[in-house]
């Protein structure tokens, strides 16, 4: 008997029938994706490197996301964590949160994985060009972010000043420290970092991430990145206001449930927005009429 | 395509014809009340329905379809559309899978769906009967239903069938059609017309007016709240509607635990778990959290949000949300007007 | 990967939840135990064991407090442990009698006084050890706990349904019980089963319990209003296998 699904409701009127006769592209096929390396920066994060089992490299923009999954487990919608300037592979960052993270976070090195995407619309870069630029990270924000951080560093003398604020809880919840330790004494990025709570061994800032706001100029010209938890938005972007940044050049990298990854499934919905394909990336001034967004 | 007209007595030899030459899909009776389903007796048929309880966009995007089949290793895709007749579909219904057929078309073709759409043809009907709560004689009357292969109108003494495709034009064949005439395309021009004047409920206000009034309340959580006290978040009012498409995404174990499938459910943005996301450790952040947050978002959605999209509003009328609601708080006809004199 | 050890226990409760397991019999059942082996099971097998497990499932509720040590050793045992059936994951029709003074008498008659009859409040088996999953229903719906132990074969957190019956009736295309001027508690009650009883023209008594919200006050209108209940029968009548959940409880 042909079937049409496997949900065990047999009552049903309608079952189309299927059995593998493939009529085209199909939106929900995923890639497979080798784990080339693993790190665990925190108890909750794990950070892979990985590359298309079939060498290609990805073709992204920063910002852009990815499903990722394992059959009989799931997908989750993940922001790239890397730029596409780096070689043949691609950075995800999967904190262990539900049933797909969970699995994905027990695999190792030359373990596969199974992606969709880049899905979505990353950083229009052609805004940023020839601009300075201030990314304003917090928590794992820094995770996709990051796609747009080392895409500047790797191709500098495009961008003008380029300022990092990144907050974390605590000191155990930073992510990526071979970045940070490089960051800290870097010249091409003013990098700037807090923690909510400190801990005896750390010497650094201690308060939210507004708090780094007075520490360095920020021309009213610069284009501003903003991704954290949504109780940050509204901080970050009441000191950018203070600072005369026009709401078109914030732009915000925004979360939402998400199951399709390709403007059907109807989760991610703010408003009339789709954050799987109008975003996840959008300009203040394109959100902020919409009372759902932050 | 070409106007042709049916005896009544000929029309049951083309039905018993129809049904052996194709997989038809039509409505028929259950349990005092309609449904689409397979058609293999002409008898079961039946033409006189008011509404069924599901929209037919079901045999395009079934309430659940695998989209990737796994064994080991091996991933597949599923999508092998079925030749399908869609008997006897009401015009608000065509209308509703114009809406679907761009929505999962548009930003990425969903294969999913559009291939069981291009695969089947759809034969529109004249409605007999009318639901108690229907009202699709007053709204989105700025869009036409365009996606039937064919419209079969019931005039006297037999159907008048307006063939628009060549899909439409090929179930020509299985029948006595002749070229109808234009008295008797007259009579059906106006019984579908005048169908429309005997809706039980109207929408009073037109279709602009009412996505930015209903857009303007947004922020007016006290009417929210009280539209939606005795929601019961459900999901009947989305579930039962031919314009709502989310679903939801499951993956499962055969029971051989190497093989299975990932699964997509119809799913409702009334539900409490729709816009829930897990933050670990227990903890969960849920963005519409009220009843009365996702009550405004499926009214937002049908009056507003997709109007621009769809040349019209994201409802087309068939009063099956109203009926499906058990605390009876669904009903798009009510709703809008409380809102609207809110707002006035 | 060896195969998961599973143990099935029962307390307070009719053990038909342990019944409906063996009714499998099918082909689903029996390809499972290729990846499970069960090391107890009071319906189906003598043996009896003292060695840690994988998967305790537990029927029935906590009623006396000298079954709480028995309960706290499942748990030392088990990996994982399984709410099985209404009784277990939420006290289930047994809590009927937390509201009510005169059970024994109306249930047993003159033998009212006998001493093995002594019980307390029936309540989840929660409220003394940490359960991880509920498999709700009286009775359970096996297939649901064949999926629920096919996701622990394979280390995933098994996905439990928090929404109304009506949606599974929807998705079926049942016709809605007050339709037929039948009442029903679809509304309130946690869906997982699929929805057989109003697709047979029976209504849902809510036996896997209430949905995380329920809206309690509404569906005791709608009760009234569409099903001409009286408002006492109408706040009665979705107590049957809930009378530990909602304000009530409290």
């Amino acid at each position: 008997m042909k079937r049409h699904c496997s949900c065990g409701v047999s009552s049903m009127a309608v079952h189309g029938e299927s059995g593998g006769r493939d009529a085209g592209a199909n939106l929900f096929l995923p890639r497979k994706a080798v784990i080339l390396r693993v790190e665990q920066p925190t108890t909750m994060e794990r950070h892979f490197t990985l590359r298309l089992a079939d060498e290609t490299p990805l073709d992204f923009e920063p910002g852009q996301i990815l499903e990722v999954g394992l059959m009989g487990y799931g997908e989750i919608p993940l922001g790239l964590a890397s730029s596409p300037t780096r070689r043949n592979t691609f950075d995800i960052v999967v904190r262990s949160v539900g049933r797909v993270s969970q699995a994905i976070n027990r695999l190792q090195p030359g373990d596969s994985l199974l992606i969709r995407g880049p899905l979505g619309k990353g950083f229009d870069l052609a805004m940023f060009r020839g601009h300075s630029v201030l990314v304003v990270a917090g928590g794992i924000g820094l995770c996709p972010t990051r796609s747009l951080i080392q895409y500047i560093l790797d191709r500098r003398e495009e961008f003008q000043r380029f300022t990092l604020f990144y907050g974390a809880r605590d000191p155990q919840q930073q992510l990526f420290l071979k970045d940070l330790a490089e960051w800290r004494g870097s010249k091409t990025v003013e990098y700037f970092e807090t923690v909510d709570k400190g801990d005896p061994g750390w010497r650094g800032n201690v308060g939210v991430i507004t708090i780094l706001f007075p520490k360095v100029k920020i021309d009213p010209g610069t284009k501003v990145v903003v991704c954290g938890p949504p109780i940050m938005f509204k901080f970050v972007i009441r000191e950018l206001a203070k600072l005369g940044i026009p709401h078109e050049d914030i732009f915000v990298d925004l979360e939402r449930r998400m199951k399709c990854g390709v403007g059907k499934c109807g989760h991610c919905q703010i408003n009339d927005k789709y954050v799987c394909t109008d975003g996840p990336v959008f300009s203040f001034a394109e959100i902020k009429t919409l009372e759902e967004a932050l | 395509m070409s106007d042709y007209f049916i005896n009544e007595k000929d029309f049951g030899d083309f039905l018993k014809r129809l049904v052996r030459a194709r997989n038809v899909l039509g409505p028929k009776a259950k349990r005092g009340h309609f449904v689409f389903g397979r058609i293999e007796n002409p008898e079961d048929l039946r033409l006189d329905y008011d509404v069924t309880i599901l929209p037919p966009k079901k045999a395009f995007f079934p309430t659940c379809q695998d989209l990737v089949r796994f064994d080991g290793d091996q991933v597949s895709g599923c999508i092998d559309p079925v030749d399908q007749v869609l008997f006897g579909v009401h015009f608000y219904d065509v209308k509703a899978i114009d809406m679907t057929d761009l929505l999962f078309a548009e930003r990425g073709e969903d294969r999913n769906y559009t291939a069981n759409r291009q695969a089947a043809t759809i034969v529109a009907s004249s409605i007999q009967s009318v639901s108690p709560r229907a009202f699709w004689g007053s709204v989105g009357k700025e869009v036409e239903p365009k996606g039937h292969d064919a419209f079969l109108t019931k005039v006297a003494r037999g159907y008048v069938y307006q063939s628009r495709t060549p899909k439409g034009s090929a179930l020509l064949e299985l029948g006595k059609f002749r070229k109808a005439e234009a008295t008797e395309l007259e009579a059906a021009r106006k019984a579908d017309e005048a169908v429309k004047k005997k809706c039980p409920e109207t929408l009073k206000y037109g279709a602009a007016e009412v996505a930015k009034k209903v857009r303007a309340a947004f922020p007016d959580e006290k009417l929210w709240e009280r539209l939606s006290e005795r929601c019961f978040s459900c999901g009947s009012c989305n579930l039962v509607c031919p314009t709502c498409y989310c679903f939801d995404v499951q993956d499962h174990w055969n029971v051989d635990q190497r093989s299975g499938a990932r699964t997509r459910y119809w799913d409702a943005c009334l539900t409490s778990e729709f816009s829930k996301v897990s933050l670990g450790a227990g903890n969960s952040e849920n963005f519409r959290e009220s009843r009365g947050e996702r009550f405004r978002h499926r009214i937002l959605r049908k009056a507003s949000y997709l109007n621009e999209k769809l040349g019209g509003p994201a409802c087309v009328g068939c009063g099956r949300c109203a009926a499906a609601c058990t605390a009876d708080i669904a009903d798009p006809v009510k709703t809008i007007r409380e809102v609207m004199e809110a707002a006035s | 990967m060896a195969k998961a050890r599973i143990a099935f226990f029962d307390f307070a409760s009719c053990e038909g939840c342990q019944i409906e397991m063996t009714n499998f019999g099918d082909a689903a059942f029996l390809e499972l135990l290729n990846h499970v082996e069960i090391v107890e099971f009071r319906e189906a097998l003598s043996e009896k064991t003292t060695e840690p497990i994988d998967v305790a499932l537990i029927e029935g509720s906590f009623t006396r407090e000298a079954d709480r040590a028995r309960l706290e050793e499942i748990r030392r045992r088990a990996r994982v442990v399984i709410a099985y059936g209404q009784c277990a994951a939420t006290g289930g029709i047994n809590a009927l009698k937390n509201h009510q003074t005169d059970y024994k008498e109306a249930v047993y008659g003159q033998d009212a006084g006998m001493p093995h009859l002594d019980s307390d409040k029936a309540l989840p088996i929660s409220v003394v050890i940490k359960v991880d999953y509920n498999a709700f229903g009286c009775p359970i719906n096996k297939y649901e706990v064949l999926q629920l132990l096919s996701h622990l074969v394979h280390g995933k957190e098994p996905v439990i349904p928090s929404y109304p019956v009506c949606v599974d009736c929807k998705r079926r295309e049942t016709v809605c019980r007050y339709h037929e001027e039948d009442h029903c508690l679809g509304p309130v009650a946690r869906a997982g089963c699929g929805a057989p009883c109003p697709a047979s023209g029976v209504p849902c008594e809510a036996c896997r319990g209430l949905v995380d919200d329920a809206n309690l006050a509404s569906i005791e209108k709608v009760l009234v209003e569409r099903a001409g209940f009286s408002a006492s029968r109408a706040a009665a009548k979705r107590m049957l296998w809930t009378a530990n959940q909602g304000s009530e409880s409290k």
